[in-house]
């Protein structure tokens, strides 16, 4: 029996041998890995927060926001370095392969203004002129006016279409903001 | 057999083409087309997206939903059809038999283009699994894609055990392990029992990193180490190099995932073993790359009047210089400095357009006019490659560039806003070789419709009194 001649030996071998690796190099270390705790005394994402996780995932955030912190100098300005257990409780986690945009595993703590994140989402060239992050303004409604329990958002004028309205956050633009606000690293036990 | 026009003096009629395997690759080759047009425009869309934000603000189109629709039509849509395509007539031609069943295939061919436009609606509606590249999509999706691989696999597998030949030529190898590989590697990718937390972090690596070169790039090295020997009218320059290159492959790309998580909580000993395979896979891609070059050795009268012979050496050359970039790519220090920027997104393009898409054109080429008869316009082919050349050349270099004036920017420590700033001008020129890009699939779609089959030409490769006059 030769690879050479017989496709059985050629495709069972290629087959388990790949199936094999792929065991040891994947799937045992990720059994090893998967049941890590979570860090003793983080909060628990609120239910609002866990529904502006879910539009973070539809928007495709993570493809050019990371949520990985490396123990690197050029990481400091992030937080403190993604550990295991940083990972617990998300499913999907989130760390990301680009950082078109900055890492975002510490931004509640950087920016914790819910006006600025909501600015930044109906139009980040609102806040940073320089950036390039897609605007979201399908998140807001252009009102006549306020009604009660609206949450305003004051936008620029010369980012506005028309005159004399105002614009009020839908509650997916308050759920992603909740989420976003969410994301602080909680400290490590020494 | 009277030689029809050669315009290619590579090009000899097929004598023993069997007509329903003709057609079948023709119709992969036609649908993925399809997909490469709609593919790339999603991915000039995303470009020009960088250029100018608050361009096309619709919820579908906009940069976050757009991106996974770039990468899975190119991916499942354009490369795998048209690879599957080729290799279902490759594996029909060396087994000497006919494909097992056109109709296993045509199913096949129905389900991914099902799955194709399912991933497109969903994704475009928002419908993913979240940021995990190249498996986005939901599982029904993904389900549908899978049995049409099943079931090719099938055919690609019975039409090899029904071969009148004793020995399985090396590019069977390939193409059978890819079909195999990727089952295992869809398998992994969606199965949930160990992808909780950092598991599923673990999967991303191996799954995302696998998937390039264990479907994609097997299926290119197989068809390249047909379409090459095929087009020279020369034997491989050494066929035990080709087996090296198989099993090394096998061995080491499948260990070498974890690279994509340098510097992450995954395991230390992980992330050290993919970095110390990376750099095995040196032997794997000499072995393999210069074995296909060595194969031109003496024959660079064909390079300079074949229009498929370029494409094979571009896209080989290719193959040889991104995985050397990827195996430096994989090292702790040049992670520091490449890691998370636009030069990874270099790399992939380099591998998926440079490698891939140049084998698919050099073999579409060197092969569809040889079994249809109808060659195009070599003029347009000079087009198509140039302009697909010079485009993805554009891009390559100013994305990479891009990439480490990013890196570079965050070693400095500066406001990550000097980064964004510092990429744009890149950017511009990045669109710039994407319009080229595009612009050369176009010309691709006038070539392949040339080179259609008819069945008045059909008519006499098929008959045994034309194979005999040969």
């Amino acid at each position: 029996m030769s690879f050479h001649t017989s496709h059985r030996a050629l495709v069972a071998f290629a087959f388990f041998g790949f199936l094999a690796l792929t065991v040891l190099i994947a799937i045992l270390p990720a059994v090893s890995v998967q049941n890590t705790p979570g860090i003793p005394g983080a909060t628990a994402r609120s239910e609002l927060a866990e529904q502006g996780r879910a539009i973070y995932l539809r928007e495709g955030c993570g493809y050019c926001h990371t949520q990985f912190v490396r123990d690197l100098p050029l990481d400091r300005p992030y937080g403190r370095a993604t550990v295991a257990e940083d990972y617990a409780n998300e499913d999907p986690p989130l760390p990301g392969t680009e950082r078109t945009g900055p890492d975002l595993s510490n931004v509640a703590a950087r920016q914790p203004s819910d006006i600025w994140h909501l600015l930044h989402l109906y139009n980040p060239r609102s806040v940073v002129p320089q950036s390039v992050m897609p605007g979201f303004p399908w998140f807001f409604e252009e009102k006549a006016a306020a009604a009660a329990g609206d949450v305003t958002v004051p936008v620029p004028p010369r980012f506005l279409s028309g005159q004399g309205q105002v614009i009020v956050a839908r509650p997916e633009a308050r759920a992603l903001v909740a989420y976003l606000l969410s994301l602080r690293q909680p400290a490590l036990q020494p | 057999m009277v030689q029809r026009r050669t315009q290619d003096p590579t090009l000899r009629p097929s004598t023993a083409a069997d007509p329903s395997a003709v057609h079948v690759a023709f119709e992969y080759l036609a649908c993925a087309t399809f997909w490469l047009l709609v593919g790339t425009t999603a991915g000039l869309i995303d470009a020009l997206k960088l250029n100018w934000p608050d361009f096309l603000v619709v919820p579908w189109l906009s940069f976050g939903r757009i991106r996974p629709i770039h990468t899975n039509t190119v991916f499942w849509g354009w490369s795998s059809m048209a690879l599957v395509g080729l290799a279902l007539y490759v594996v029909a031609r060396t087994s000497r038999a006919p494909l097992w069943s056109p109709t296993l295939s045509r199913i096949s061919l129905v389900l991914w283009n099902a799955a194709v436009i399912a991933g497109l609606l969903t994704l475009g509606a928002g419908v993913t699994r979240g940021p995990q590249e190249y498996r986005e999509w939901v599982w029904p999706v993904a389900l549908t894609f899978g049995a049409g691989l099943v079931l090719n696999g099938v055919n690609a597998y019975m039409t090899v055990a029904t071969r009148s030949i004793q020995e399985i030529y090396v590019s069977n190898w390939y193409i059978l392990g890819a079909f195999c590989f990727l089952t295992i590697l869809f398998t992994t990718g969606y199965l949930p029992f160990y992808q909780h937390g950092l598991g599923n972090v673990v999967i991303q690596g191996y799954y995302m990193h696998t998937a390039v070169g264990m479907w994609f790039g097997m299926l290119s090295l197989g068809i390249a180490y047909y379409a090459i020997p095929r087009i020279l009218g020369r034997p491989i320059y050494s066929y035990a190099l080709g087996v090296l290159g198989f099993w090394t492959n096998i061995l080491f790309y499948t260990l070498i995932g974890a690279h994509h998580f340098i510097f992450s909580p995954v395991p230390w000993w992980l992330q050290t073993t993919a970095i110390l395979f990376s750099v095995g896979m040196m032997v794997p891609v000499w072995a393999g790359g210069c074995n296909l070059l060595l194969t031109f050795r003496g024959a660079s009268g064909v390079l300079r009047r074949s229009y498929a012979a370029p494409f094979l050496v571009a896209g080989i050359v290719a193959y040889v210089l991104v995985s050397t970039q990827g195996t430096i790519e994989a090292f702790r220090t040049s992670n520091i400095y490449w890691h998370f920027t636009n030069f990874t997104v270099g790399h992939s393009h380099f591998a998926m357009y440079g490698f891939v898409a140049f084998v698919i054109w050099g073999a579409a080429y060197g092969l569809v006019p040889r079994l249809t008869g109808a060659e195009p316009n070599p003029i347009l082919v000079g087009i198509h490659f140039w302009l697909a050349l010079v485009g993805y050349g554009i891009y390559v270099v100013s994305i990479s560039i891009a990439g480490v004036l990013q890196g570079f920017s965050w070693v400095a420590g500066e406001a990550f806003i000097k980064s964004v700033e510092a990429a744009e001008p890149m950017w511009l020129w990045r669109t710039a070789g994407g319009v080229l890009m595009v612009a050369s699939h176009l010309v691709f779609i006038v070539n392949l419709w040339a080179m259609r089959p008819r069945s008045s030409l059909m008519a006499p490769s098929a008959s045994p009194a034309a194979e005999a006059s040969t």
